[in-house]
């Protein structure tokens, strides 16, 4: 077994803890008194809203391990939340049956996108753009450009289970990460996400059934793409055709940036979110930087490539070995 | 006059030593051989040639010019012609854009000359009697005249030196008969020809002088009239070659595999074969006469037209490669790179995936699959540092064993080959025939595709010869001769 620290991981949660150390020591407050950044709430806040990318990143590097790209879970998170918040506000469902029902939303768009995949052979790019502009335009149709307003009719001070909803996403990100962790290295299905990303040909040759691998990739990253989108509308509050727009961008990135290859085959669920919070944190910290605001999306696209770069070398001179 | 100089040449990558200290000359206007096992230092030698990498120490000239390559396009304009293995061409281009890319002739500001390209592309295609225009689409020739385009490329660049790696590897003998015409009259004409292979009586048969790689040292250059055959197996294994595969007496048992009137068309129609327990069923037949795809069809790669399958008296339906694993069926396919390897993988999932496949597998146990890959790693003497390397880290000869690990893993009661030994040295390929008998000895039944005609009749109890998607015949292996094969092969006959 290799040792831990030479786990693909380490080397991001490094990245992660270098990045906040960075933080903590550069936004040092002059005159004593609270840390802007490195304190409770705060944190809170960076893994709140770094769990709407997780939770949709787990799906995204699932996907791509296996040697596909998946481009519409921005327009799923969307649409998500569209049709949660039209149950729920306009035909007067409970909250639990709209979730159930916005819930349906991603993995529809997964058996679409792999039916046109596996079946009718579109490249998964132009497949996923193809999915990602109906699923975004339905939400279109539905709303008629308004929004859904749930908030109002979610109790005040929500709490579940006895938590601030601001821990719902959060919570839910880390099972799902340890869960899809889990299979994804201990059960032969995800030994076969690994095979048919690293070579189709050799993967249809040993038996594995690759296209049901890919649409299972596929429905099970529209499912957590819809996960985040329930927890979007929960948290804000409100069921909206424009929501999460561009976010599958940031969603691949922080896949990327947790080692997953684009190439399939190779990279880690637990990176994945790891790569979302590496982001969390950058988003949440540059705008207290004074004058960083208008940098702050050129100092992600730059720290994407570094990271990726360093990555690669690390992958060379360890192969090297 | 000299010609092409290695003088102690040296290269090394990491802590594996590829090259020490390597010297040896080849004559202008000679063809020369450079043979060596796989992990000899042959391909370390052709990279430092084509300017890929470059020597640590040592030295190349040519006629008393040293020859220093900083990249690829720098070997080329000095005159260092590549005919590489993997047929480096651009399926995507027409014949011409092959002989011309990267170095496109072209008019005054630039524009390309299609017409000056098409007539120099005309004229060495007819030099080299390739029956194709320069307009034809690559991806339409199939692999010999790739290659003969890749040496025409060569000459369109004027080379003084040609180096064909390992140039016929997937030719029929009637296009390995094409090629060494052309290279002979290119020969005459003044070229000096490097020729790497695996094969020796090709090597024999067209070099002038041999030159033998062994563990990255230079073992020997031969001169052709003083060598045999022998001498050059112990110089490349450094030790005596083994002897041929002791055949079983064919005492064949009951029947494994019954293939009935099975079809693909238009590839193959109307096959019927069966091979027993104990035996070795070799399908032989010229590129495009449809044998591998009578394994592919078996193997439920590709759907038949018509025809059934009994495995051990069952008949059984089979549309993917897990009905096959299911029915008791193994396949090592042809190239296995492409088919049969996993080089993000280590070896360990590797091997163990059809078994689990086969087993529908839900949950992995680390610890099993370790121990059932150790016991095939160490029954097939599969040479690596430890199951948990990559593929990659691996000689041509044991990726082969591993692809052979993966189906013997899931105890198959049929085997289908390949070319099993296709790419693999000498060491290796003795190793590999051995491991199919023994298997087969076992109570395996084996039915294995090669056009290597040696290796059909050292291992097979009998041959199948294919033409044209149909079964011509079949002939005891025990008595079989090379003519008689060839003949069912290509022509009519008697049967």
């Amino acid at each position: 077994m290799k040792p831990f620290w030479r786990a693909r991981e380490f080397s991001t949660l490094a990245i992660l803890a270098l990045e906040l150390l960075f933080f903590t020591y550069y936004l040092w407050p002059a005159g004593g008194g609270a840390h802007p950044f490195f304190n409770f709430d705060n944190f809170v806040l960076i893994f709140k809203y770094s769990s709407i990318y997780g939770i949709a990143a787990i799906g995204a590097s699932i996907v791509i391990i296996s040697g596909l790209i998946d481009l519409a879970p921005g327009a799923v998170i969307g649409l998500t939340s569209v049709i949660t918040g039209y149950c729920f506000v306009v035909a007067g469902w409970s909250l639990p049956a709209s979730m159930a029902a916005g819930l349906l939303v991603g993995p529809l768009a997964g058996l679409a996108s792999s039916w046109l995949v596996v079946k009718v052979k579109v490249p998964p790019f132009i497949a996923t753009l193809g999915v990602m502009g109906i699923w975004r335009g339905f939400g279109f149709v539905v709303t008629e450009a308004r929004f859904y307003d749930l908030s109002s009719k979610l109790p005040q001070n929500w709490h579940v289970m006895g938590l601030p909803i601001d821990w719902l996403g959060p919570i839910i990100m880390v099972l799902l990460a340890i869960v899809f962790h889990i299979l994804m290295t201990q059960f032969q299905w995800g030994r076969a996400v690994f095979a048919v990303g690293g070579n189709e040909t050799a993967a249809l040759f040993s038996g594995i059934r690759v296209g049901r691998v890919r649409t299972m990739a596929y429905v099970i990253a529209g499912l957590l793409a819809s996960v985040s989108g329930v927890v979007l509308a929960a948290v804000q509050g409100q069921g909206k055709a424009d929501l999460a727009n561009g976010y599958e961008l940031d969603i691949i990135a922080s896949a990327v940036v947790g080692g997953t290859s684009l190439a399939g085959g190779r990279g880690s669920v637990a990176g994945a979110v790891l790569g979302a919070l590496i982001f969390g944190v950058l988003r949440n910290a540059l705008p207290q930087i004074p004058g960083a605001t208008f940098y702050d999306r050129m100092i992600v696209g730059v720290v994407v490539i570094v990271i990726v770069v360093m990555d690669q070398v690390l992958v060379a001179r360890s192969a090297a070995k | 006059m000299s010609g092409l100089v290695f003088r102690n040449v040296s290269r090394s990558f990491g802590a594996v030593k590829a090259l020490t200290d390597v010297s040896f000359d080849v004559s202008a206007g000679e063809a020369h051989a450079l043979i060596g096992e796989n992990g000899a230092g042959k391909s370390t030698l052709l990279k430092i040639l084509a300017g890929i990498v470059q020597p640590e120490s040592g030295d190349l000239s040519w006629q008393g010019e040293p020859l220093k390559f900083q990249t690829p396009r720098h070997a080329l304009e000095r005159g260092i012609g590549m005919v590489y293995q993997e047929m480096l061409s651009f399926p995507n281009l027409s014949v011409a854009g092959n002989i011309f890319a990267g170095r496109e002739i072209t008019k005054s500001g630039g524009r390309l000359d299609e017409k000056a390209m098409r007539e120099r592309t005309a004229a060495l295609l007819a030099e080299l009697h390739v029956p194709a225009t320069p307009d034809t689409p690559m991806d339409r020739l199939p692999a010999a005249l790739c290659q003969l385009v890749q040496v025409a490329r060569a000459l369109a660049f004027d080379c003084k030196v040609l180096v064909l790696d390992e140039p016929t590897t997937s030719l029929t003998d009637a296009e390995v008969d094409h090629l060494f015409a052309v290279v002979e009259q290119l020969k005459r004409r003044g070229l000096t020809i490097l020729f790497v292979s695996h094969r020796i009586p090709e090597v024999f048969r067209l070099c002038d002088r041999i030159t033998v790689l062994r563990d990255g040292k230079h073992a020997g250059t031969f001169n052709r009239a003083e060598a045999t055959p022998d001498t050059i197996v112990r110089a490349m294994v450094g030790r005596e070659p083994p002897a041929r595969v002791p055949r079983a007496s064919v005492d064949a048992g009951r029947i494994r595999l019954a293939v009935t009137r099975l079809s693909r068309a238009p590839r193959f129609r109307d096959v019927s074969l069966t091979v027993r327990a104990g035996e070795v069923v070799a399908l032989f037949g010229l590129v495009g006469s449809g044998r591998t795809e009578v394994l592919e069809t078996i193997f439920g790669i590709t759907p038949a037209t018509a025809g059934q399958v009994e495995i051990d008296g069952q008949r059984v339906t089979i549309r993917n490669a897990r009905d096959a694993a299911a029915a008791g069926l193994g396949f090592v396919p042809e190239e296995r790179a492409r088919q049969g390897l996993f080089f993000n993988l280590s070896l360990v999932p590797n091997i163990i995936l059809p078994k689990a496949a086969k087993d529908a597998v839900l949950r992995i146990n680390r610890r099993n699959d370790r121990r059932e890959v150790e016991h095939q790693v160490a029954t097939l003497h599969i040479k690596t540092a430890s199951v948990d390397r990559t593929p990659d880290t691996l000689s041509g000869g044991n990726q082969q064993k591993v692809v052979a690990a993966k189906w013997l893993a899931t105890s198959p009661k049929v085997m289908l080959l390949d070319e099993p030994t296709k790419g693999v040295d000498v060491g290796a390929r003795f190793e590999l025939h051995a491991l199919i008998r023994q298997q087969v000895d076992a109570g395996m039944a084996c039915l294995m595709v090669s056009s290597d005609l040696p290796e059909v009749l050292a291992l097979a109890d009998r041959i199948l010869v294919m033409r044209e998607g149909r079964l011509m015949g079949e002939l005891d292996g025990a008595t079989a001769t090379d003519d008689a094969v060839m003949q069912m092969a290509t022509h009519e006959v008697v049967a």
